[in-house]
């Protein structure tokens, strides 16, 4: 058993390698920035999303104000998608940012871009991961959010569109799907050269609400294995919604480290699929209990998924930027106490 | 004859056949059966079908997503031969996806299975400002009022939208319901919304109950 008194770093790396801990860490591997957080540190959304070094301040933000034992960039999953010619609105003080119009339809040739990681937002992103790694890498972890080469191909199309072709032109669904899955490689080996100890992919739009474990893996598995290859040094963690129950395994196959999985996923039956084999992180549900519960439903939930096995207490699904402090502050007090 | 026209008609939705959905409803039509019939004992009975296979996870969104379009196609040339009065449509039903929120592929399923179920539908869009659904059911003397999102901040135009059919007093005379990834049942209790709906099967439960009452 480690102890107490462990730099947060090193117990969420010891918790990704499935190590044994007196306690899991507590941690915001999904967006993590609320509006109590962003106004106790005084950098605000959609500000936010465009200034690495306000990037940077914001992510440091949970551990200062809540005492998660993370600091995780960016808040959105719109950065691949706006350098690859979708419309994004980036929101307001409390929205996220949102693809508002896609860049093309299934016959269109898509200019790659040669150095996505030296573009647009990607670029903030990689430079807030070099300043959060000079000002918090020592004690935190840092958390880099990607996103996953099937909902960036959603975007690229629509995922309607995208949906669809599964059954009319999966030859269509193949291209888009590699296509990011290229410009992801590009720009996860720029967020691992910059520091990220841990790169959290999120895939949404491959959950078990769109596609059957046989579509994931033909259409989603594949391209998510190919924007992580080569990637060495941060702790890979691919993160899916839904109940993923019947997911998980194919989840494994990708070969990541962790999985990030909501509450719609009973926590005991997920430790019992995956009976550590990779590191499991969630799974406190956002919308019940974060955001319309009590503290007392909150704590009792971070208990139940603490005692349920999980590696890593944590979210299960981005935070809502108006989650009430003081249900935030029962979730990490009830796993740390 | 025309029963296995109907049949048929059935079978390409349940199978996506969209290339073959056009030529069969003129075929249908060409036999002298009337667009209520091909609506309902047709169509509606393929998008039945969908819906349980989907149920028992035979299928998933992708498949239902073409039966969805195949329908769609089909009603194009039947749904301009429907004479007025006859259409049989129960209900009258405005949906969208509420302002600030762009994810409609549950909606777009929802709309799919309501039609299919024979209702008439006003589709709205996605991200759509909330006065224009007022204006849209008192334009087209809706029953029901069907909102969806996926978001949570986007929650609160739904709570308006209560407010602004009581301030119209068009709260009873017009149900609402709603759905997506960040609702609950609780919430719609909470709100004051007539119905929540898990998914899209149970959306055209709840629709056919609300418009019993």
């Amino acid at each position: 058993m480690l102890n107490n008194g462990m730099k947060p770093k090193d117990r969420v790396l010891a918790a990704l390698a499935c190590k044994k801990l007196d306690r899991p860490p507590v941690v915001c591997f999904t967006q993590s920035a609320t509006v109590d957080q962003m106004d106790a540190v005084g950098v605000h959304w959609p500000d936010a999303h465009t200034d690495p070094e306000k990037m940077a301040t914001l992510a440091m933000a949970a551990n200062k104000v809540f005492g998660f034992e993370s600091a995780r960039l960016p808040f959105c999953l719109t950065v691949e998608a706006e350098i690859m010619g979708c419309t994004v609105d980036l929101g307001k003080v409390d929205r996220t940012p949102m693809v508002k119009k896609h860049a093309y339809d299934s016959s269109s040739e898509v200019d790659v871009p040669k150095d996505f990681s030296q573009l647009g937002r990607a670029k903030a992103v990689v430079e807030a991961t070099k300043l959060l790694k000079k000002k918090a890498g020592s004690e935190l972890p840092v958390v880099v959010g990607t996103t996953g080469p099937f909902t960036i191909a959603g975007h690229l199309v629509g995922t309607e569109n995208l949906l669809l072709w599964i059954v009319t032109e999966p030859e269509s669904v193949h291209k888009f799907v590699k296509i990011a899955a290229e410009v992801e490689n590009n720009y996860l080996r720029a967020i691992a050269a910059a520091g990220a100890d841990v790169i959290v992919m999120s895939d949404p739009s491959a959950s078990t609400d769109m596609l059957s474990g046989e579509m994931f893996d033909e259409y989603a598995a594949p391209y998510i294995k190919q924007s992580f290859s080569g990637i060495e040094g941060p702790k890979n963690v691919l993160h899916i919604c839904g109940d993923t129950t019947l997911l998980l395994e194919h989840m494994m196959s990708t070969g990541v480290h962790g999985l990030s999985i909501e509450e719609k996923v009973q926590p005991e039956k997920a430790v019992e699929i995956v009976n550590n084999r990779v590191a499991l992180v969630g799974n406190v549900g956002v919308v019940k209990p974060l955001l319309q519960g009590t503290p007392d439903d909150v704590s009792r939930e971070a208990k139940r998924v603490a005692a349920s096995g999980f590696n890593l207490v944590a979210p299960g699904c981005g935070l809502a930027a108006r989650v009430p402090s003081p249900n935030i502050k029962a979730l990490v007090d009830a796993v740390k106490k | 004859m025309s029963e296995q026209i109907l049949e048929k008609l059935a079978e390409v939705v349940v199978k996506g056949k969209i290339k073959e959905a056009k030529p069969l409803a003129e075929q249908a039509l060409g036999a002298g059966i009337t667009a209520q019939t091909i609506i309902f004992d047709g169509l509606s009975k393929g998008m039945e079908v969908v819906g349980q296979k989907y149920e028992k996870k035979e299928y998933y969104l992708p498949q239902v997503l073409l039966s969805a379009q195949t329908m769609y196609a089909a009603l194009d040339i039947v749904l301009p031969k429907l004479k007025v009065g006859e259409a049989g449509a129960s209900g009258r039903i405005v949906i969208g996806v509420v302002e600030g929120d762009v994810h409609d592929i549950g909606k777009n399923i929802v709309k799919a299975m309501l039609t299919g179920a024979g209702l008439q539908i006003f589709d709205m869009g996605r991200d759509v400002p909330l006065k224009k659904y007022i204006e849209k059911v008192e334009a087209e003397k809706a029953n029901i009022l069907a909102t969806s999102t996926l978001m949570t901040p986007t929650l609160a135009g739904m709570r308006e939208l209560e407010k602004m059919l009581a301030e119209k007093n068009l709260k009873g005379p017009v149900k609402t319901m709603i759905g997506g990834g960040a609702t609950s049942k609780e919430f719609a209790a909470q709100i004051g919304a007539d119905a929540w709906g898990y998914d899209a099967i149970e959306a055209v439960k709840i629709a056919a109950n609300l418009l019993k009452k």
